[in-house]
This record gives C-alpha cells, structure tokens and sequence, in this order.
C-alpha cells in the first residue's frame, strides 16, 4: 500500500510480519533496544513523513515495557510528521482494569487510554475489548475488531457433530459474549456458576436485603429481565415453598410476555431435599434456556419430568476441583451441612452470581470482570464452593467461552463440571486472547477434562510453551486486522468484518 | 472529620524505593499510608489506595529502579490516576530521579524526545505538581529542557548544598580541585568551585554511542590536588573511571566522584571495583540494593531531609529556594 508503514513493536514480530505479508510489504524499519539502566529507546530507520503509520504491539510478559515502548514508538513517529498513526493492539493492556473494582482502585485502560492520546494516536484498532464500553475512553475512533466470526468458522470447519455442541459460559458476566456465539452457530447454550458454599446461619431478611441489593445494581441487559423475575419469584417464595413455585412461574410468564411453562425442577444430585431450594435457581435460568429451545419446549408439552426440570446440575469444589458429593465438607461439620441444605433459603446464591462482591460502591453486576479474583478464592483450602451448570450438556460437546485465557482455575473448574457431573463427551476451552499467565497452558494441557484449547494470535504465545501443548490450536488473526488495516487506509467500511458468511 | 484534619499531606510510596519514603516519612512526622500494590499474572500493575485522599494533599514517591525503570513509571502513572479517581486535592508526584531525562532532545532523525512524552504522561494521569533531583541537562548551563515540558510546576532540587557539606567534613577544601568529566557539566563543577574557592578542571571527551566511551583530554591542572568529579548521574561508570584514569595519569594525588544519581547499571560495580577512583559518593535518590556491600568505594549521602523539607514547604505554601543553597541538617 503506498504512503503506508507498518511497524512492529518488540512482543509481536511474527503477527506483523504475517499482516505484512497478507497486504504485500516489508515491515518498517525500526531499531528496538534497552539502555543498561532499563530505559527504553526507539530509533525509526526510515521517513516517516506524511505517511499513514501503523504501530503493531501486543502484551507480553513485560507489559509496562512493551506499553512504554508503544508509547515513545508513536511519540518518535509523531516527531517525525507522521500523518496519521493508528495503533494497532491485538490485544489491549490493562482491559481488565476498565473500572472501579474497589474504593479508590485505579481505572488504569481510560489512563492508557489517554497516555496513547497524549503520545499521538489519531486511531486505534484492537480485538475484543474485555468490556466494549471502553471505546468510549477514547477521543480518537476505536475499531473494536471481533475474533468470533473466525472461531465460528474454525468450529464449522474443524469440530465433528459440531451442530450438536452447546455453547457454555464459565460465569454470569460472560455470558452475552456466550449467546453471542451461540446465535451465530444456531447452537443451545448453558453457564457454570461458582459461589461459596453458605454458611447455615444465613437468615430470611439476609437474603432479602441481598437481593435487593441486587436490584439496584447495573447488569447485563441480557440478564436483567430474568434476574427481575427471579427476584418476584423468591418473594412469594420465602414463606411458601409449594405456593411459591407456582408464582415464580406465573411472573416468568408475565416477564417474557408469552405463556411459557416453568418447570418443576427435580434436579439430579446429591439427593438431598434439593427440589425446594434450588427452584429459585432454576427459574431464570430456564426461562433464557426456553427462549433457545422453544421448539422442545413446545413438543414436550406440560408434562412435569421433562428435559428441562434436569437442567440444573450442582457440584462441590474444593480447590479448584470437583470433589465428590460424600467429600468431607472443609469448613462446616456433617450436621451443618445438612442444615445448610436444606434451608428453602439457599436460594440465594442465585443473585450473588450476579454480585459477587455485594457492597455499596465496588461492587458491580459483571462476574467477568472479578475473573482474577474468583480464581484466587477457587484455591482457598479453607472455602469449599458450589459450581452450578444450568443447561443440558449430556454426551454433547461443549465449548467453553471467555475472552481470555490467563488463569486456569476456573477454566478446569468449568470443565471438570460439565464432564463429571454434567456428562459431557468433549470440552473446547474457547478464547481470543491467549494470555497463559504462569504455568496456566501446562497445567489447562494437563486437565483431562479438557480435550482442546482454541486461542487466536492476539497475544503472543512462546513458542516453547506451545510446542509441549498437543491441545492448543491457534487460529490466524493476521488477516482480520491486515484487512482492518487496508480499510482504514483506504477508507472503507469495516462492518463486513463483524460479519459471519457460514464458509 | 473536623475542618482542622482536612488536608493534610498524604505520603504515598511506590515499590520502588521504600527505604526512601520512610526516611522522608519520618522526617515529616508523618505515616506512609497503607496502600495495595501488585501484578497480576501476567504483569498487569493493580493498585489500590487503602484509606482516603479525598481532599487531601497527596505525595506520591516513586524512583526509578535500575532495570525496571518503565515497571516503576506505570507503577507511578497508575498511582496518581488512582489518586485522581478518588478525589485527592491536589497530587505532586516525588521522582527523586526522573526517567527517561536523558532522551530530552531530537539529536538525530525521528529520535522520540521521551522525556517530553513522559512529562505528558505524568500530566494526563493527573499529576498537579512534580518535585525531583537534579534533572538532567544536556547543557547545564542552559538549565533544563523537561521544565518547559511541563505545564505545572516542576521543583528542581539539588544534591550540591549536600555535596558542599561532604566536600567540607571530609577535605581541606585548598587540595581540592574540581573536576567536571565533560563539558556539558562544566556549570555544574564552576558552581561547587566557586562555593569551596578552589580550583576547576575540565576533561573533554568524545562519544561515539551511548554508553560507549571515547578519547579524553584533560584541560586544567589537578598535580598533587585531590581531584573531585561531579555529575548528575553513574550509569555504566565507563566515562568516570576512564576520566580519574586521565587524572591520575596527569599526576592528582587521588580521585573520587560526587554524583547525584548513582544508577549503576551493567557491569557498573565491578567497573568501579577495578578502578582508581578512591570513592564513588552518590545520594540515595536510586535504590542501591546490595551495591553498597558489593562495592566498598561506594558512599552514600541521605537526601531526604532535602526532599522532606521540600514536600513540607510546597505543602505549607513556603518558599522552597532556601533548599537550592542550604542542606537541612
């Protein structure tokens, strides 16, 4: 392309090297180095005057080197009358860090944000931004890239019976992302939910106030309509367990706005009292479930013990890994256990899916964003955890979905589920953006739960961790962000790279 | 919540120089406030402040770590956003030693000027005010170019009042001769000379790369004096070693340094060790680590009082000129 040059910073040569190479030229020239003391220096061996610049730069195990030397490679190329520098980031630093999580915490993605304004960015191109309100941190326009298109196309292509797969998300926060891909494959869906195993001192007016915390709070626009339901449905539900279920499927009703059947949930698992307590748990659950399967639901008619009233599979996770349901409980005795139970009031662990941290200001309605933390806590000896999978995955294949992969805790977690206690016959760990923090891909290929892992080229991944994992493929991403650059320069419209064209 | 408690001076310490925010801390009387800082699994920075700065006057203390100079930069970028976020009065970043200072001029083609980039940076994430050590100058004469890249105010201390008092405990000033190790410091050695009333030499060099020494010629006569160097900054050490060489060479009785920012980097201790020099006196405004043990020529002057009394004074809304000429004892 003339009047182009694309540059690579220093975690990602091989990308750009392959973008370059799909649009047919040479990256630029650019001498990337360190002096002794740790400051990076950045010399840019040819003119860069007036020319359409690219900055390539993904993370690395460095992270604030490769960000300061994305930062001074676009200062350099402004100082050099540039005419216009796009960077492009696979994958976006600090993404995570895009709110609040705590009193006083730092949103470091806005600072980045403007650190790259201030260095000279007049547009940035990345891939699946981990909250898509992040755009909106930036002055200059974002092409928020989607990896999806090409992951549904290496599903078509590559996973047999992929027809029959179901599509689960590993928490609540995720699950937009979920049915997005569900929608694109015409594939059902399900979700796995962990939360600490409550204590039995857990009273009626706890759970009220917890829940009505959970109103107020921001939640995905995909959930809230059901979350709202579940929260009329456990109101009548608290003094009367039968009378209640009837409620809760009468305001399910009202709440999607066409007559649909709740289903009486008998659930298999331990075999305890589960019926009366996981019932609030089932029901918005089933009610997005039933939006998928309407045609089942229709053929199933009103009977009581359909496919349905199974959906909804518990699990007890004691570091990290299912445990079975006679495992002596870690925190609690026998008896307390029982007690815990068979409180009607268990209910509850519905909302706090959906509010992992439940106070005043840092709390917030995205379990995505408390991934990091969540997987802190799944290695607490101390705490035991229930993992709940709402839909059916038996002898299905499922694929499991996040945006990225950095720990592997709940990863195992989720899969471990659907196979022990869900029965599922294969698990395709799915994300676009391989971060493999530590030992996270070793310990992921040695899970034998997990039949695959599916990754994209956005975050570079070492090649000698790579070649000691049979599991993990890596789909190409060169082309998508060659043929975002190429619009960009040439001023064309992007929207056909959101699109699925079912090759 | 009283009006009397409002506003205080809020000390916030990087994990760069931990030593250092004590010192000034309890210069000040004051406890360094409790905050969170780690990486995640990738090396992702988090950090949290762990009680309030609302309307409090913050001072963030960050160095510059040799090796990790961008780690301890996000770090610093991250802190002070922080502070924004939860609604501090006013935020003055502390860099004892400033980053990235040497890159402060287009010297060649498309060279980035990154000390302008981070005084941007430092700006955008919400510093009001900035209060460092001797920043460098490629022309010490022409003062400092990264004040003018700043649109707040920058506070410029100097090491020298400390140098001064050193020169004087230790020496008769009358041996002494002043030795700046290039031209571009010659300013800075005239200044000490003048204030002991002793001589001044100069060592010209020339210098191919960076980090990389080239031919020294001495001009200026050091026989039979105690030769003092004086620089802002040892990094690899090449051009100070090579320069007491030429010293010696030219007859002074024995050579030591007196340099602000002691940053020590590659093969720095063992270039020092292998040399004539007979000390290396830095200031502590770099994390020394286990240099001082690996390197017995190497001495350290406290700075802290300098830069506590300079976080009392622009708190109070003093004036901070008296510490360009006077060390607090």
């Amino acid at each position: 392309m003339r009047g182009t040059l694309i540059f690579s910073g220093s975690s990602c040569p091989t990308l750009t090297g392959k973008i370059c190479e799909n649009l047919g030229m040479a990256t630029a020239e650019a001498e990337l180095t360190q002096f002794s003391n740790g400051e990076t220096s950045v010399r840019i061996l040819t003119s860069v005057r007036e020319k359409d610049v690219f900055v390539v730069q993904s993370g690395s195990p460095k992270i604030n080197d490769t960000i300061m030397e994305l930062l001074i490679m676009i200062s350099a190329c402004k100082g050099g009358s540039a005419n216009k520098i796009t960077a492009v980031l696979p994958y976006f630093p600090y993404s995570r860090q895009s709110k609040k999580k705590s009193h006083r915490g730092a949103i470091t993605a806005r600072m980045l944000a403007n650190l790259l304004g201030v260095a000279g960015v007049k547009h940035v191109i990345t891939v699946d931004l981990h909250a898509s309100q992040m755009q909106g941190f930036f002055r200059c326009p974002v092409d928020n890239l989607h990896a999806e298109p090409l992951i549904a196309r290496w599903i078509r292509h590559n996973v047999p019976n992929w027809k029959e797969a179901v599509v689960v998300s590993k928490n609540a926060g995720g699950t937009k992302r979920v049915t997005s891909l569900a929608d694109a494959l015409k594939l059902n869906f399900g979700m796995v939910t962990t939360d600490k195993k409550r204590g039995p001192n857990m009273t009626a007016s706890m759970i009220m106030n917890h829940l009505d915390g959970i109103e107020d709070q921001p939640l995905p626009d995909s959930l809230v309509d059901q979350v709202c339901t579940n929260g009329t449905g456990l109101e009548n539900g608290t003094s009367n367990g039968e009378n209640g279920q009837r409620r809760a499927s009468h305001s399910m009703v009202d709440a999607q706005g066409s007559p649909r059947r709740a289903n009486g949930p008998s659930v298999r698992t331990s075999g305890n009292a589960w019926s009366r307590q996981t019932r609030g748990h089932a029901t918005p659950s089933q009610s997005s479930a039933i939006d998928e399967q309407d045609e089942d639901a229709e053929t199933d008619g009103l009977e009581y013990n359909d496919q349905r009233a199974q959906e909804v599979t518990h699990g007890r996770l004691f570091q990290g890994h299912i445990v079975p349901d006679d495992f002596p409980s870690p925190a609690t005795s026998a008896a307390d256990a029982s007690i815990t139970e068979e409180d009607p009031m268990t209910m509850s662990h519905t909302s706090s899916h959906f509010a992992p941290q439940p106070h005043a200001l840092g709390g917030s309605g995205d379990a995505g964003a408390s991934s990091d933390e969540e997987d802190e806590i799944l290695k607490d000896p101390k705490v035991e955890h229930m993992i709940t999978l709402v839909g059916d995955v038996k002898n299905r294949t499922v694929f499991i979905v996040d945006d990225m992969i950095d720990k592997p805790g709940s990863w195992i977690a989720a899969a471990e589920t659907v196979v022990k206690r869900g029965h599922a016959k294969k698990v395709y760990c799915i994300a676009t953006h391989a971060v493999f923090g530590a030992d996270c891909l070793e310990q992921m290929q040695a899970c034998d739960c997990i039949d695959a892992i599916v990754v994209t080229n956005s975050y570079p991944i070492s090649e000698a961790k790579a070649r000691n994992a049979s599991k993990l493929v890596v789909v190409d991403l060169s082309f998508l962000l060659a043929e975002a650059i190429r619009r960009n320069h040439y001023g064309e419209s992007m929207s056909p790279l959101f699109l699925h064209n079912g090759d | 919540m009283s009006g009397e408690m409002a506003n205080e001076i809020k000390l916030i310490s990087g994990r760069s120089h931990p030593e250092l925010s004590d010192k000034i801390a309890k210069r000040l009387g004051v406890e360094v406030a409790r905050t969170i800082s780690l990486n995640y699994s990738n090396q992702e920075t988090s950090f949290t402040v762990g009680e309030s700065v609302r309307d409090e006057d913050v001072f963030i203390i960050q160095s510059t770590a040799t090796g990790d100079v961008n780690e301890g930069l996000m770090e610093l970028l991250i802190m002070i956003s922080a502070c924004r976020t939860a609604s501090a009065r006013r935020i003055t970043a502390v860099i004892p030693n400033f980053p990235y200072a040497r890159q402060d001029k287009k010297d060649k083609s498309r060279a980035p000027i990154s000390a302008r980039l981070v005084a941007n940076m430092l700006q955008t994430a919400g510093a009001n005010h900035i209060v460092t050590v001797d920043l460098h100058a490629s022309q010490v004469s022409m003062g400092s170019t990264i004040q003018g890249f700043f649109s707040v105010p920058v506070d410029n201390l100097y090491a020298e009042p400390s140098f001064l008092r050193y020169i004087r405990e230790n020496f008769k000033t009358e041996d002494c001769v002043i030795v700046s190790p290039d031209a571009g410091g010659a300013k800075r050695a005239t200044s000490i000379a003048d204030h002991l009333n002793t001589a001044f030499a100069l060592i010209h060099k020339e210098r191919p790369r960076p980090n990389v020494v080239g031919r020294m010629v001495l001009v200026g006569n050091v026989e039979d004096k105690i030769a003092i160097l004086v620089d802002d900054m040892a990094d690899t050490c090449g051009t100070l070693v090579k320069a007491a060489a030429v010293l010696k060479e030219n007859g002074a009785k024995s050579v030591l340094a007196l340099v602000t920012h002691g940053i020590l980097s590659g093969n720095a201790i063992e270039t020092l060790n292998g040399s004539v020099l007979s000390a290396l006196v830095v200031t502590n405004t770099v994390p020394l680590g286990d240099k001082v043990e690996r390197c017995p020529k190497l001495r350290v002057i406290d700075i802290s009082p300098t830069i506590a009394e300079a976080i009392r004074r622009t708190h109070n809304g003093e004036s901070v000129s008296y510490l360009f000429t006077h060390a607090p004892v």
